[in-house]
């Protein structure tokens, strides 16, 4: 009965550190996502790939959202025409290197700035470099899911109509995409940006850019919150049931403590905007590398992510981006652990 | 996947059979998220938030209330609005999860925290987490630190840091103590030893961590059952205990009193 109440306990304050910074998030998010004109940022973007890459990692700053949120983002800038590097640097980084999660991470590692600057710059490399090594496959159609690819086509009919579109014969159109004419919309058949396409629309009067703006806002709200609660229920199940002194004993060598907080971040599946106050719990005893680790390697892939990632990219691809992001992960915070850098 | 599915459901409903459930699923988006707001509100005006987070975040928590609490009015009223002028349909969104569920979930939740009350940690947490005298092995670095205080104002924690600044327990033999805290059976100490304890938090009850002192008793600890919160006047000695010396407090006197409305340190 006891833990049973203790992991109440730790789930609720889970949720109520949380929630704040969820709705700021997604807040933020939905500004953005009304006010800002993606497609002249589309026709910004440097074409180098290795650029594209870094700079993908770092238009985080302008959708600060976390790692249930940059899927949607990601899928919808890849449907719009953006270069692969620069959307699989957006899908890794944007979690990690945005201004409210630079804020939390500051908040909970104050006394060790260290932590926050390396979590932000290595992050900021290894989605620079997936990228890069992504932008070796010229055409992404292989490694999309089918259902995305076939959307893709018939999706760029010059209808913002939702049932339409879905009513409309999925025939195969020819090979020539209409990119950026103004006014045309694209459905995306997940989503929450349905709302905040159709309020980029630039004829819309401001009421009801905010209508949709609140809508936006509860929508992800519930999404994500939802995703919040699993995260932080088995998070609160994980501190009851295991005691301490098990993971505790991983955290001393250099390479097991990394392998255990990469493992806890993959299956705990905390969003970016919080991980860092669930990480401070273990900062006493484990390395620096290995929470930098879980720091790292949390947002960019998670159990959670994993489930949202899949509704863009093949498992192949998936699996490319889960060991490419592991592996450099590994190398950077074991260099860490072991003072190379 | 989900989408796909629920979306070929969807088609099967009639127009107003769908415009329906579009509504009943909109009040409940608003319902959970103005319960959210409620519950943090509710936490901070029962003083429950104590139990929870770090005061420093407090605020945090208090915008964050109100917060939800206006984005769940303000599309409460654009409902009725919508309603009585019976203009505008409703937009039925495909999203991650089957309808209802994100919504019902978070409800769900709000509704378990608004019944049952968050409880503070006791001592078979402590023993579960590895009470210390100690706060090397945690991160928290003394901040504010005051040496000059008298030894039996320092509370719990203080005699811990200052134990953390300078460890040697002789140093402190023959000074008076007045701490409060819970106490503790750890099963390693002698019969009539129990260990006095808080838990300090940094930023939420989830990096809560406890610190203790021993506390040398003149009869049997079974007076004293954990998670009684006493307390302890006595004056400082050493004792050498599980084979290391440390800093115990020889209790004089020892007052059940009831539990703090703080129960953490920070």
């Amino acid at each position: 009965m006891t833990q049973l109440n203790n992991a109440f306990t730790l789930f609720l304050s889970l949720l109520v550190e949380a929630m704040p910074f969820l709705l700021l998030g997604v807040l933020l998010s939905s500004v953005l996502l009304l006010f800002i004109d993606e497609q002249k940022l589309i026709a910004r973007l440097p074409k180098n790939p290795l650029l594209g890459a870094l700079v993908g990692s770092m238009v985080g700053f302008l959708f600060p959202v976390c790692e249930c949120g940059n899927v949607p983002v990601a899928r919808r800038l890849l449907m719009q025409g953006v270069p692969t590097p620069v959307a699989i640097g957006f899908l890794l980084a944007a979690p990690t290197v945005n201004p409210i999660v630079i804020w939390a991470t500051w908040t909970a590692f104050r006394d060790q700035p260290e932590i926050v600057v390396l979590r932000i710059a290595l992050s900021l490399i290894i989605a620079t470099i997936v990228g890069w090594v992504f932008s070796v496959q010229k055409d992404l159609k292989p490694l999309l899911q089918p259902a995305i690819a076939k959307s893709w086509e018939y999706n760029f009919s010059p209808t913002q109509d939702f049932k339409k579109s879905t009513q409309a014969s999925p025939l195969l159109q020819s090979g020539t995409f209409l990119l950026n004419q103004p006014g045309q919309m694209v459905r995306m058949d997940a989503t929450v940006l349905q709302a905040s396409l159709a309020a980029t629309a630039p004829t819309k009067p401001l009421s009801d850019r905010l209508r949709l703006l609140v809508d936006n806002t509860i929508q992800e709200l519930r999404e994500l919150g939802a995703v919040l609660v699993f995260g932080s229920a088995i998070a609160a199940f994980i501190q009851v049931a295991v005691p301490r002194e098990v993971i505790l004993n991983l955290g001393y060598g250099p390479v097991t403590s990394i392998i255990a907080m990469m493992l806890l971040a993959a299956v705990v599946s905390i969003c970016s905007t919080v991980d860092s106050f669930f990480a401070l719990s273990f900062s006493s005893t484990f390395t620096s590398g290995s929470l930098l680790a879980f720091l790292i390697f949390g947002p960019m892939i998670d159990l959670k992510a994993i489930g949202l990632m899949l509704s863009i990219f093949k498992p192949k691809a998936v699996i490319y981006l889960f060991a490419l992001a592991a592996q450099l992960t590994f190398l950077f915070t074991l260099f860490i652990n072991l003072q190379i850098i | 996947m989900i989408g796909g599915k629920f979306k070929r459901k969807q088609a099967k409903l009639s127009p107003s059979q769908a415009k329906s459930r579009a509504w009943f699923f909109t009040w409940l988006d608003v319902l959970a998220i103005g319960a959210w707001g409620i519950l943090m509100l509710r936490y901070w005006l029962t003083g429950k938030l104590n139990l929870l987070i770090h005061p420093d975040y407090f605020w945090l928590v208090i915008s964050g209330g109100i917060g939800l609490l206006i984005i769940a009015s303000s599309k409460a009223w654009q409902l009725l609005r919508q309603r009585r002028s019976s203009k505008g349909a409703i937009v039925q969104h495909v999203t991650l999860f089957p309808p209802g569920m994100s919504s019902s979930l978070l409800l769900i939740t709000a509704i378990m925290g608004l019944t049952f009350t968050p409880r503070v940690f006791a001592s078979q947490t402590a023993l579960d987490r590895g009470v210390t005298d100690s706060l090397g092995a945690t991160r928290a670095q003394p901040q504010a630190f005051r040496s000059a205080r008298n030894p039996e104002e320092r509370s719990l924690l203080d005699w811990v840091r200052t134990l953390n600044v300078y460890p040697e327990p002789d140093a402190y033999a023959g000074q008076r103590a007045k701490v409060q805290g819970f106490v503790i059976h750890p099963p390693e100490l002698p019969p009539d030893y129990i260990l006095i304890s808080r838990f300090v938090i940094t930023c939420c009850a989830a990096d809560a961590y406890p610190v203790g002192l021993p506390v040398k008793l003149s009869t049997s600890r079974q007076a004293y059952p954990p998670d009684t919160w006493l307390e302890v006047e006595g004056t400082m000695a050493t004792d050498t205990l599980v084979g290391k010396r440390q800093l115990t407090i020889q209790a004089t006197s020892l007052k059940p009193i009831a539990e703090p409305e703080n129960p953490y340190e920070y």
